[in-house]
């Protein structure tokens, strides 16, 4: 699945997690994983708690990180598939 | 920007480990390191990532070997060992609603909630909700005899239920329900965990080894693998935390602890688990895990009931950050550990705290049972003798 530049997302909000110093623990019971996010990740995963579209999250890190726009995209469009193929994420209106 | 750093398979189903004297048999086995990783971290940082939490001290059965408190004696007697604790009231439904986003602000991802019988506890669902709204993951530890169909298929809505561990105490219904006093909760417990499963929930089974069921170990851990259970098992018996030490005549004895070492637990007897190192002596007790009894006292661990605070007077990251109990832990060194410190058999033993705390009154003292098998426990590993051999 890619997240695309299309729609919009949000984390799945009954999985369990915690901040832990800069990382984020995410726990999938069901699939029995657990996801060790970065400090990078831990960011969009905490900004996708509402919905955000591709275009939306790279406007917000932009102001957070030193990185040139197109790159930056690139980055959150690689960062929110990885996500969602892991089935942390949740489609919201037209996601692909 | 870096993609996400790791991502493997889930480890610790056991989200908060009572210490590590427990053998731990099944397939999830093979993935502990990214868990033992963060749990790594919580330890190093002083994160409670694991807190137990007792919702009641009531129970369906009465286990002879209950290490809450002994079940035949009426509740609030004034018997040996009997606290002033044992008369405040557990904690109101209203105060556990309190409580619940006091862990997750102070860093507690795994909550693992208990009993007494926590299946008894009436406000059950409103906490597993409130605690699916606070992203917990949330684990059930039961004697599985109150799992009708309607409450394992409630139990399996939550998507962030990881799992429940389900005591079992025989490999028959007469060894089982002699232990529990209760006739039918072998078949009711097993029926309950079948229940479980068929609800999509992952079901651990914990086979407590005593003097009982000790012939049946064998038996018991096959019964498990045929039906495609995980397991745990746990040998050691302590006196109960109102004090009373009846639960001891539970105990195997050293030789029959002997004979299960060289034969039906050999291939899981531990080989010096645990590294002794200074700040790693003796667990996780408050350092990554804590435990909240049923009257609010906020325990190391749940073995050892030594309160470090109560939730009901301060909020409970300060007393996971103040509390001159959990200070005193954090700082203790081998050196600390007087009967330990010289003991050639260190890299062996459980360092069970729970039992040393409940036998000898102190954290830092020894139960005489831990000693012993940990003194097995080298002499089994340290044989030349093949396992293969050793069952035979």
């Amino acid at each position: 699945m890619s997240a695309g530049v299309t729609g919009s997302w949000r984390r799945d909000s009954e999985l369990p997690f915690q901040k832990l110093d800069e990382e984020t623990i995410v726990v999938d019971p069901r699939r029995r994983e657990v996801h060790l996010l970065n400090e990078t990740a831990a960011r969009i995963w905490e900004l996708l708690a509402s919905p955000q579209s591709v275009d939306e999250l790279t406007t917000t890190l932009g102001g957070e990180y030193d990185v040139a726009e197109a790159e930056l995209r690139e980055a959150v469009v690689e960062l929110v598939d990885g996500l969602s193929s892991k089935g942390l994420l949740v489609s919201v209106g037209g996601a692909r | 920007m870096a993609a996400p750093a790791r991502s493997l398979s889930l480890a610790v189903a056991e989200a908060a480990l009572r210490c590590q004297d427990e053998l731990i048999v099944g397939a999830e086995g093979a993935n502990y390191a990214l868990m033992s990783q963060v749990q790594d971290k919580a330890f190093t940082e002083t994160v409670p990532l694991n807190v137990s939490l007792e919702l009641t001290l009531n129970c369906n059965i009465r286990c002879l070997h209950c290490y809450n408190l002994d079940r035949d004696l009426p509740q609030g007697s004034c018997h040996d060992g009997g606290g002033e604790s044992d008369a405040r009231p557990d904690l109101s439904f209203e105060e556990v609603m309190r409580l619940l986003p006091e862990l997750r602000e102070a860093g507690c991802l795994f909550l693992t909630l208990s009993g007494g019988e926590v299946l008894t506890y009436p406000h059950l669902y409103a906490v597993l909700d409130r605690a699916r709204e606070l992203n917990f993951a949330v684990q059930l530890l039961t004697n599985g005899t109150m799992l009708q169909p309607g409450v394992a298929a409630r139990l399996g809505s939550y998507r962030n239920l990881l799992g429940v561990s389900i005591s079992l105490y025989g490999a028959t219904a007469d060894v089982h329900d002699g232990i529990t006093q209760m006739p039918g909760s072998w078949r009711r417990t097993w029926d309950g965990a079948e229940r479980l499963r068929g609800a999509g929930i992952t079901v651990r089974l914990k086979f407590i080894v005593m003097r009982p069921n000790a012939p049946q170990v064998a038996e018991m851990r096959a019964q498990a693998e045929s039906r495609g259970f995980s397991y745990l098992v746990d040998v050691t018996i302590t006196p109960r935390h109102d004090g009373t030490r009846g639960s001891l005549a539970m105990r195997v004895g050293e030789e029959q602890l002997a004979e299960l070492y060289r034969g039906p637990l050999r291939d899981i007897v531990p080989t010096g688990r645990q590294p002794v190192t200074e700040d790693r002596f003796p667990c996780n007790c408050a350092r990554g895990n804590c435990a909240i009894s049923a009257k609010g006292d906020v325990h190391p661990c749940v073995s050892v009931p030594w309160a470090a605070g109560n939730v009901r007077e301060q909020r409970f990251g300060d007393i996971w950050r103040d509390s001159p109990v959990f200070q005193k832990i954090r700082g203790l060194r081998i050196a600390d550990y007087e009967a330990c410190a010289p003991c050639p058999d260190k890299p062996f033993c459980s360092r069970n705290r729970g039992a040393a705390f409940n036998y000898s009154g102190r954290y830092t003292g020894t139960d005489p049972f831990v000693c012993r098998s940990a003194a097995i426990t080298r002499e089994v590993v340290t044989s030349t003798t093949p396992p293969s051999a050793a069952r035979e």
